[in-house]
C-alpha cells in the first residue's frame, strides 16, 4: 500500500512542478509584455518569446502528468469514484471549462504572439492565466475536501471524538455509514461494490448539495495558499533561469528581466507567509487536530505561548497532543453497531441492503457491528502517531526554507530596484560580500536560494498536507486501503517499479528538453527563420 | 459524452495520421538530404502542433464524463480492462511531450536523432488506440468483461483475444492514416503546392481503399460476435418495423460518404500523379473527418440502449449511470460547461485559422 501511495506522490510531485511553472511563468511574461508595451524595448518581446517556448513544453508535460494523476486516481484508486460521482462531480465538471479554455487560449497566444499588438497578447495570456488559476482552484477544492470533508457534519466525530464537525450535514449519513460498514465487513475495496451493475440505483442519492465542496472555508484558504505558492515557485524558477544566464553572460539585458520579475514576486512572497500561510495553519488547527499535533510534535499535550497565541489567539491554550486524543477515545463506550443504529441502520437493514448490492457479508458484518468504537479510534490514532516525527521535521524544515527564500527575495529585490531603507542596507552588505563574491555570482546565489527555498517549501508543504491527514485518505472517514484497485498486479512491486520508471524516464527527458530549448532560444528562432525562408524559396 | 467523443475522434484522426506522415518525411528528408521534404514535413506538422493538445482536452472530457456520470462502468473498466488503460496511458505520456520536443528541437539537434524522435512521437500515438480500442471492443463483444460478468477469472490481456479487436484496431489505424493524408492534401492544396499534394495523396487514398476490405470483414465479425450491433447497423427492415436497426440510416450515411470520399480520393490521386491539384483536394480533409466522425457515431451508438452488449441484448446504460447525486441539481452547471466548451472550440478554430490559413506558424 505504501508503495502505491509513493507512486501516486511521484506523479503528483511532477505535476506540481509543471503546474507551478504554468502558473508562475505567465506572471513574468505579463510583466515583460507590459514593459514592452510601455517602453517598446525589444528585449522584453524576445524574453516573452523564449518564455512562450518554455511554457508550451512545460504545459505539455503538465498536461500528461495531469492525465496520469487523473487516470491514476480513477484506476489505481477507483474507490474514489464514489467521490467523483457525488461531492466532487460539480467541481470536476467545471474544471473542464478551465482546461479546455486554458488550452485553446494557450494555442491562440502561441500562434498570435508577435503578430498582434502586445496589449492583445497580454489580454490573451491574462485570460489563459485566469483559466489556469480557475483549474487550480477547483482541483485544490477537491483535494481540500479530502483534508476536511465539508458537509459530512458530525460523521467523523461519531468515531473520533477529538475531531470537529465538518460543516452542515449535506450527505445522506445513513448511506455513507452503510457503505463504510460494508467496506469494513467485506474487507474489500469499494471498487468491488461500485462496479456492480445497478449498484448506484440501489444506493441512490448520497449528496444533497452538489456544490458543498466549494462552500468549505478550509477549501478557500487552501486555494489561496496553494495557488499563491504555485505562482511563487513558478516565478522563482523563471527568475533563477534568467539569473543563471546573467551569471554566464554578464549581459545587463538579463538584469532588466530580473527586475521585472522580482517586484511582483516580492509582493507575493510577503503576503504568503504573513496572511495566507497563517490562515492555513489556523484551518489545520481547527479541522485537522491530528495533523496539528504531528506538526507540533505533540505526542503529549504541551504549552507554547507564542504558538498558542498565533494558533488560538490565546497564549495559555494547550497544544493538544495524542495523549489527549487517546483519552477522548477511551471515553467512547459505543460499538460500531450502536453508531450505525443512531443513523437508523440496524443489522437487518444492513443485511438486506448488502444482499441487494450482491455482497457476501456472512459473519463479518456481525463482527464489525460489535467492534467497540474505542478500538477503531485508538488503532487509527496509533497509525497517525507513527508519522508524527516525519511530519514534524518536514514542517519545520519547510518553515526554514520559506524564511531563507523570503530573506533572499527581499535582498535581491533591494539590489535590483530601489527600496527605501532596505536597499542601502543591502548595498552595504553587498560591498562587504564583494571581497568574496562578485555581483553576478551574488545574484545567482540569491536567485538559487529563492528558487530552491520556495520549491522546497512547496514540496514539503504538500508532504505535510498529505501525510498529515493519514491514516485516512478522506480525513476521519476513509482509508487508502478502502479505495485501492482490486487488480492484483496494479499494486504489485513489479508494476509499481515499471510505472515509476516510465514516469521518471518521460519526465526527466521532458525536463532535459525544457532546459535544452530554454538555453538555445536564439538558435531556435534562427531555425524557424530558416524554415520560413525555405518555404518561401520552395514556393518561388 | 457523445459531443466530446465526436470532437475527440475528429481531432485525433487528424493528429495520429499527420504524425506518421511527418515522421516518415522528416526521416526521408534526412536520408535523401532533400530540403523540400523537410519543408513538407514541417508544414504538415503545423496541423499536429496546433491540434494535439486541444484534442487531448476532449479525451479528458470523455474521462470525466465517464467517471462522473457512468461511475459503475468506469469502476468495472478500471478493474477488468486495467491493462489496456495502462497501455493507452503510456502512449499518452510519451506522445504529448514528444510532440512539443519534436517541434522545438527541429533544426537544433542532429537530424538523425530528430528523425528517431519523430518516430517515437508517431508510434506512441498508435499506442493510444491500441489501449482504448480494447475498451470499445470489449463492451461490444465482451471477452474479459464477459468472464467477469459470468463470475469467471479473467486475464490481464484477455481483451486482446477478442474476435473483433484486431480488426477494429486495423480499421482505426487505416482510418487515421487516411484522414491525416487527406488533411495534408488539403493543406498543400490550399498552399497551391502540387508536389506536396502528390506526396500526401497515396496516404489519403490507399488506406481508404484498404478500408473497403477491412470494413466489410469487421461487419461480418460483428454478425457473429455481436449480433445486436450488427442488427442495429444493417437491419433497416427492423427499423421500419420499429424493432431495431436504429443506426442503419447513420450506417448508410457512413457508407455513402465513404464512397464519395473514395471517388474524391481517386480523383486527387490520379490528378496528383499527373502533377495537377484536383479541385476537390481542398475539401477532402473535411470530408474525411466527417466520415471518421460518422463512423464513430455508428460504432459507439449502435450499442444503444446497452452500455455492454451481450449477444442480442446487454447491460443497459441505466445500470451504470450515476444515481449518487440528483443530476438535475448539476444541470445548470452542465449548461455553463457546454457554453464554455463551445467557446473554447471557437477560440481553437480562430487559432487554427491563423496558424494554418494565415500561416502565423510555419
Amino acid at each position: 500500500m505504501q508503495w502505491v501511495l509513493n507512486l501516486s506522490a511521484l506523479g503528483v510531485y511532477f505535476h506540481g512542478i509543471f503546474v507551478s511553472i504554468t502558473l508562475g511563468l505567465p506572471l513574468a511574461m505579463m510583466a515583460f509584455l507590459y514593459l514592452y508595451r510601455k517602453t517598446g524595448d525589444e528585449a522584453y518581446m524576445k524574453a516573452t518569446k523564449l518564455a512562450t517556448v518554455v511554457l508550451s513544453i512545460n504545459f505539455a508535460l503538465g498536461a500528461i502528468n495531469g492525465t496520469l494523476v487523473e487516470f491514476g486516481l480513477l484506476t489505481v484508486w477507483p474507490g474514489s469514484l464514489i467521490v467523483v460521482a457525488s461531492t466532487a462531480l460539480a467541481p470536476l465538471a467545471l474544471e473542464l471549462i478551465a482546461f479546455s479554455m486554458e488550452v485553446a487560449l494557450l494555442i491562440l497566444f502561441v500562434v498570435t504572439l508577435g503578430k498582434v499588438s502586445a496589449g492583445l497578447s497580454m489580454g490573451i495570456l491574462g485570460a489563459y492565466w485566469a483559466f489556469a488559476l480557475f483549474s487550480g482552484l477547483l482541483i485544490t477544492a477537491v483535494n481540500s475536501w479530502q483534508q476536511a470533508p465539508w458537509g459530512t457534519g458530525p460523521l467523523a466525530k461519531a468515531l473520533y471524538p477529538f475531531m470537529p464537525e465538518f460543516g452542515p450535514l449535506a450527505v445522506d449519513a445513513q448511506k455513507l455509514v452503510a457503505v463504510k460498514i460494508f467496506a469494513l465487513a467485506s474487507g474489500e475495496s469499494l471498487q468491488t461494490i461500485l462496479q456492480g451493475a445497478g449498484v448506484a440505483e440501489v444506493v441512490g442519492i448520497v449528496v444533497n448539495d452538489p456544490y458543498i465542496i466549494l462552500k468549505s472555508p478550509y477549501a478557500w484558504v487552501s486555494i489561496a495558499h496553494n495557488l499563491l505558492a504555485a505562482v511563487i515557485v513558478g516565478a522563482s524558477i523563471a527568475l533563477f533561469a534568467w539569473a543563471y544566464r546573467y551569471y554566464v553572460t554578464g549581459n545587463q539585458y538579463y538584469l532588466k528581466l530580473l527586475s521585472a520579475i522580482i517586484v511582483p514576486l516580492l509582493a507575493l512572497a510577503l503576503v504568503q507567509p504573513t496572511i495566507v500561510g497563517h490562515e492555513m495553519a489556523v484551518m489545520a488547527v481547527n479541522y485537522n487536530p491530528t495533523k496539528w499535533a504531528m506538526v507540533e510534535g505533540a505526542e503529549k499535550t504541551k504549552y507554547s505561548p507564542i504558538k498558542a497565541l498565533l494558533a488560538y489567539g490565546d497564549p495559555n491554550h494547550p497544544i493538544y497532543g495524542f495523549d489527549h486524543f487517546e483519552k477522548m477515545c477511551m471515553e467512547q463506550k459505543a460499538t460500531v453497531g450502536e453508531v450505525a443504529l443512531s443513523v437508523g441502520l440496524d443489522e437487518k437493514t444492513l443485511r438486506e441492503l448488502g444482499s441487494r448490492l450482491g455482497l457476501q457479508l456472512d459473519g463479518s458484518l456481525e463482527a464489525v457491528l460489535k467492534t467497540p468504537v474505542r478500538d477503531v479510534c485508538l488503532a487509527d490514532l496509533q497509525k497517525a502517531k507513527e508519522r508524527l516525527s516525519k511530519v514534524h521535521y518536514a514542517y519545520y524544515t519547510k518553515i526554514g526554507s520559506a524564511v531563507s527564500a523570503v530573506i533572499a527575495t527581499v535582498a535581491l529585490a533591494a539590489m535590483l530596484v530601489r527600496i527605501p531603507v532596505v536597499s542601502p542596507i543591502v548595498s552595504f552588505a553587498e560591498s562587504l560580500a564583494s571581497r568574496f563574491v562578485n555581483r553576478r555570482a551574488l545574484v545567482l546565489l540569491l536567485a538559487a536560494i529563492i528558487a530552491i527555498g520556495f520549491a522546497a517549501t512547496s514540496a514539503l508543504g504538500w508532504y505535510v498536507r498529505e501525510v498529515g491527514r493519514k491514516p485516512w485518505t478522506i480525513y476521519g472517514l476513509v482509508y487508502p486501503e478502502e479505495i485501492v484497485s482490486v487488480v492484483d498486479y496494479a499494486t504489485s512491486p513489479a508494476f509499481i517499479a515499471f510505472a515509476a520508471f516510465i514516469i521518471l524516464a518521460i519526465n526527466m527527458s521532458g525536463i532535459a528538453a525544457l532546459i535544452f530549448v530554454a538555453s538555445r532560444a536564439d538558435e531556435i528562432s534562427e531555425a524557424v527563420r530558416r524554415a520560413i525562408e525555405a518555404i518561401k524559396g520552395s514556393k518561388a | 459524452m457523445g459531443i466530446s467523443l465526436i470532437v475527440h475522434v475528429g481531432l485525433v484522426s487528424v493528429t495520429l495520421g499527420v504524425g506518421l506522415i511527418t515522421a516518415i518525411y522528416r526521416y526521408l528528408a534526412y536520408a535523401r538530404n532533400d530540403s523540400y521534404l523537410e519543408v513538407f514535413a514541417r508544414r504538415a506538422f503545423r496541423l499536429l502542433a496546433v491540434t494535439e493538445l486541444f484534442s487531448g482536452v476532449w479525451g479528458t472530457i470523455i474521462t470525466v464524463v465517464l467517471a462522473g456520470f457512468f461511475t459503475g462502468l468506469f469502476a468495472l473498466l478500471a478493474n477488468v480492462l486495467f491493462t489496456p488503460i495502462v497501455i493507452a496511458l503510456i502512449g499518452i505520456m510519451i506522445r504529448i511531450p514528444s510532440i512539443a520536443i519534436f517541434w522545438y528541437t527541429w533544426g537544433r539537434i542532429d537530424p538523425r536523432t530528430h528523425s528517431i524522435l519523430g518516430f517515437v512521437m508517431a508510434l506512441s500515438g498508435f499506442m493510444i488506440p491500441l489501449g482504448f480500442r480494447a475498451l470499445m471492443s470489449d463492451i461490444t463483444a465482451p471477452v474479459a468483461i464477459g468472464s467477469f460478468l459470468n463470475k469467471q477469472p479473467f486475464g490481464a490481456f484477455d481483451a486482446y483475444f477478442s474476435s473483433i479487436y484486431w480488426n477494429l484496431y486495423l480499421h482505426t489505424v487505416l482510418a487515421v492514416i487516411s484522414v491525416g493524408g487527406f488533411m495534408v492534401v488539403s493543406i498543400m492544396a490550399l498552399d497551391g503546392d502540387a508536389k506536396g499534394v502528390k506526396i500526401a495523396a497515396p496516404y489519403a487514398f490507399l488506406p481508404l481503399v484498404a478500408q473497403f476490405l477491412v470494413g466489410p470483414l469487421y461487419l461480418l465479425q460483428l454478425h457473429f460476435s455481436s449480433p445486436y450491433v450488427f442488427d442495429a447497423l444493417v437491419r433497416i427492415d427492423k427499423l421500419l418495423q420499429g424493432s431495431g436497426g436504429l443506426f442503419s440510416p447513420a450506417f448508410a450515411v457512413k457508407v455513402l460518404s465513404a464512397l464519395l470520399l473514395l471517388w474524391i480520393g481517386l480523383n486527387i490521386y490520379l490528378g496528383a500523379r499527373r502533377g495537377a491539384i484536383s479541385p476537390y483536394a481542398k475539401y477532402g480533409g473535411l470530408l474525411a473527418i466527417f466520415v471518421a466522425v460518422v463512423g464513430e457515431i455508428v460504432n459507439s451508438g449502435s450499442r444503444y440502449p446497452y452500455m455492454i452488449v451481450l449477444d442480442s441484448a446487454g447491460k443497459r446504460i441505466e445500470e451504470y449511470f450515476n444515481y449518487y447525486i440528483a443530476i438535475g441539481d448539476v444541470f445548470p452547471a452542465v449548461i455553463v460547461i457546454l457554453f464554455f466548451l463551445i467557446m473554447s472550440l471557437v477560440i481553437f478554430t480562430i487559432a487554427a485559422y491563423y496558424a494554418l490559413i494565415r500561416k502565423f506558424v510555419v
